[in-house]
């Protein structure tokens, strides 16, 4: 299933926010966005998720128009980790990441789901602590078990139909768990789940992503393989960076990137091992 | 936890290895079920002692015996019968539903405005919905002539649901930016609020006649001594199909806990569900004011204990505000027509005395979290 996203435009108090985005967020994949502040990163996670209304162009889910699709549908289908969150009352680690499931009405049937997914996520040993006295890092991360206990279905088919869409998701967070944690996250995209992640950190989305959407004063500049973030003179162009920099930024994604793939090349080897 | 401590020889690693196989929502020192007897059994205490007290004394057989007859539906048999039956028991029914219906509102006014300071009564929903009441009592043979006789025994609840919704909607309106509601914003615009509606309020009240000042007067202090059981049955229906509606939309507040985006990202109709809870709270709201004019700090007192006792979540925390709120408007009725009897304490009056140090104690935890 596919989330396709066509000529997306959005004005709001006369400022022109995004124009004319296209992309399609396909089963499996793991897109990161791009760009400098202000580019309109955060503005297009908020019109796949239907918080912008007056959005003209079409994003579309299997063909239906997502702003069709009932709230408490999507939710089944689709969850979201936004940039912050500040909690009205204090609640306990495991009850924010209950919440996850209220939609499916199976909190306390989907237990052994929500550890898994503070194991996965590494604040199993936090559940009992009040969020509020958790640090930025622990906070980011039992958000995101409680995102993704909402879509823990996926582990019963396959994931194809679901998708994860993640603001800034862990920068708050030490460079161990970023990296480790966002491999995680794509274990769901290994799933078929389309995972689209606006991102800060190029180093962390050229060793992640599959592809990458750069976006620049709410357009889209390039959109592609993560190679992109390899080439110079398209990062000078996103960010506005002088030419040396760029280089240095260069040099240091492909670094990350060959990494990354000889990474997935041991992760095969041993499990090809492991089968034999 | 007990048990694991005694029985391992390292106490540190044995409690770690007993937590790993806790049931993740099992509430760590939050003994729910204990608080919902304890508060059930105090609640029935509470009744019994309530119709013991005052200036007839009763044994508690007779009690027993009143319960029977109730129970069957005979006619009231006796001096003793007929003033537990038609003075007492109107009373403390009375006090249980204002009661419950109170804290319950404050429960989900603070749980939609997302701050423990939000209660009815200070952001003006209470005041809104006494000046609509007045409104009925004193122009009811004038300018609003046609409301009484459209609602019969509803009259009053009505126009006081009315008067609370519109205060309510204003005050969203007003103090809400971007999903967010900014609490100073709220607390000075019920300021505002409170004080026009005290002011219209007074205004009727000059123009009222004899007959319309006596009713009006329990109004400015809170009694339950006006409530007959006819009062009552349109009170209950006000107040226990919003509660009803409340404890079932236990799934929304709780996801309003994590913030508005949050909960529409869950999956919720966030605005929809919102102004039906509002609705709901001023329903509640409405019907207490017009039987017992206004009794503040319930919604404000009740639900911040209960968090205290057992953490923020609505699934638990409605019912117990309802049981909660029942038993301190019971307490301090029966405390409010005792401690200077024969007179009668207007109960109002009470709760201010208690509930005014817990606000202004809310107040100094909100700045340290402000700071």
């Amino acid at each position: 299933m596919t989330l396709r996203v066509r000529s997306v435009s959005l004005n709001l108090h006369n400022r022109r926010l995004l124009e004319n985005v296209s992309f399609d967020l396909h089963a499996g994949d793991r897109v990161a966005v791009l760009g400098a502040n202000g580019a309109g990163k955060s503005t297009l996670l908020k019109c796949l998720t239907g918080e912008y209304t007056a959005v003209s162009g079409a994003i579309t889910l299997d063909g239906r128009r997502l702003g069709d699709l009932p709230a408490a549908e999507r939710a089944l289908k689709m969850a979201v980790m936004p940039q912050g969150m500040t909690l009205a009352f204090p609640l306990r680690v495991c009850d924010v990441v209950a919440l996850g499931r209220s939609r499916h009405m199976d909190e306390r049937r989907s237990r052994h789901w929500q550890k898994a997914a503070m194991e996965m996520m590494d604040v199993w040993h936090l559940r009992s602590r009040e969020y509020p006295t958790l640090s930025g890092g622990e906070q980011q991360r039992t958000q995101m078990a409680r995102v993704l206990v909402q879509i823990w279905d996926c582990h019963q088919h396959s994931g194809d139909g679901y998708f994860l869409l993640l603001d800034e998701c862990f920068s708050a967070a030490d460079p161990a768990h970023q990296h480790s944690m966002m491999e995680k996250v794509g274990s769901f995209a290994d799933r078929g789940v389309g995972v689209l992640a606006v991102m800060h950190d190029m180093s962390l989305a050229a060793a992640w992503a599959d592809r990458v959407l750069l976006l620049k004063q709410g357009k889209v500049t390039a959109s592609g393989p993560v190679e992109l973030l390899t080439l110079p003179h398209i990062l000078q162009e996103v960010y506005d960076l002088p030419k040396s920099l760029a280089d240095d930024y260069a040099r240091n994604n492909r670094h990350w990137l060959e990494r990354n793939a000889g990474q997935s090349t041991f992760i095969e080897q041993s499990r090809s091992l492991r089968q034999i | 936890m007990d048990m694991s401590a005694r029985s391992s020889i390292e106490p540190v690693k044995g409690a770690g290895d007993a937590a790993d196989h806790e049931p993740v929502d099992r509430p760590l020192l939050r003994p729910l079920p204990w608080v919902t007897i304890l508060l059930s059994i105090t609640l029935l205490l509470a009744i019994v002692v309530s119709l013991l007290t005052g200036p007839m004394s009763f044994s508690t057989g007779e009690i027993i015996t009143s319960a029977k007859l109730l129970f069957s539906g005979a006619e009231t048999a006796g001096t003793a019968d007929w003033v537990i039956r038609e003075l007492r028991l109107p009373r403390v029914v009375l006090a249980c539903v204002v009661g419950a219906g109170l804290a319950v509102a404050g429960c989900v006014t603070q749980g939609v405005f997302r701050n423990p300071l939000a209660d009815p009564g200070l952001i003006g929903v209470s005041s809104g919905a006494a000046f609509a009441a007045v409104a009925v009592i004193v122009l009811s043979g004038s300018l609003l002539q046609g409301w009484s006789g459209l609602t019969g025994p509803y009259a009053l609840p009505l126009a006081a649901f009315v008067g609370g919704l519109a205060v309510t909607m204003v005050i969203y309106r007003l103090g809400t930016r971007n999903g967010e509601t900014q609490v100073a914003l709220l607390l000075l615009a019920g300021i505002a609020i409170n004080v026009l509606a005290g002011a219209a309020t007074g205004i009727l009240t000059y123009v009222a006649d004899d007959q319309q000042l006596r009713d009006l007067t329990f109004w400015s202090m809170g009694s339950l001594a006006n409530g007959g059981w006819r009062e009552i049955s349109a009170c209950a229906v006000f107040v226990l199909a919003p509660l009803a509606y409340c404890l079932s939309r236990f799934r929304i507040l709780n996801a309003l806990l994590l913030g508005e985006q949050v909960a529409g990202h869950l999956g919720f109709p966030v605005q929809r569900e919102k102004r039906a809870l509002l609705a709901a709270a001023a329903l509640m709201v409405g019907a207490g004011v017009a039987v017992a004019g206004m009794i503040g700090f319930i919604g404000l007192v009740v639900p911040h204990l209960l968090r205290l006792i057992v953490g923020p979540d609505h699934r638990w925390l409605i019912g117990l505000s309802a049981l909660s709120g029942a038993l301190l408007l019971l307490i301090a009725d029966t405390l409010a027509r005792t401690v200077i009897a024969p007179a009668d304490l207007p109960v109002g009056l009470l709760m201010a005395i208690i509930g005014g140090p817990v606000f202004l104690f809310l107040l100094v935890q909100q700045s340290r979290r402000w700071v």
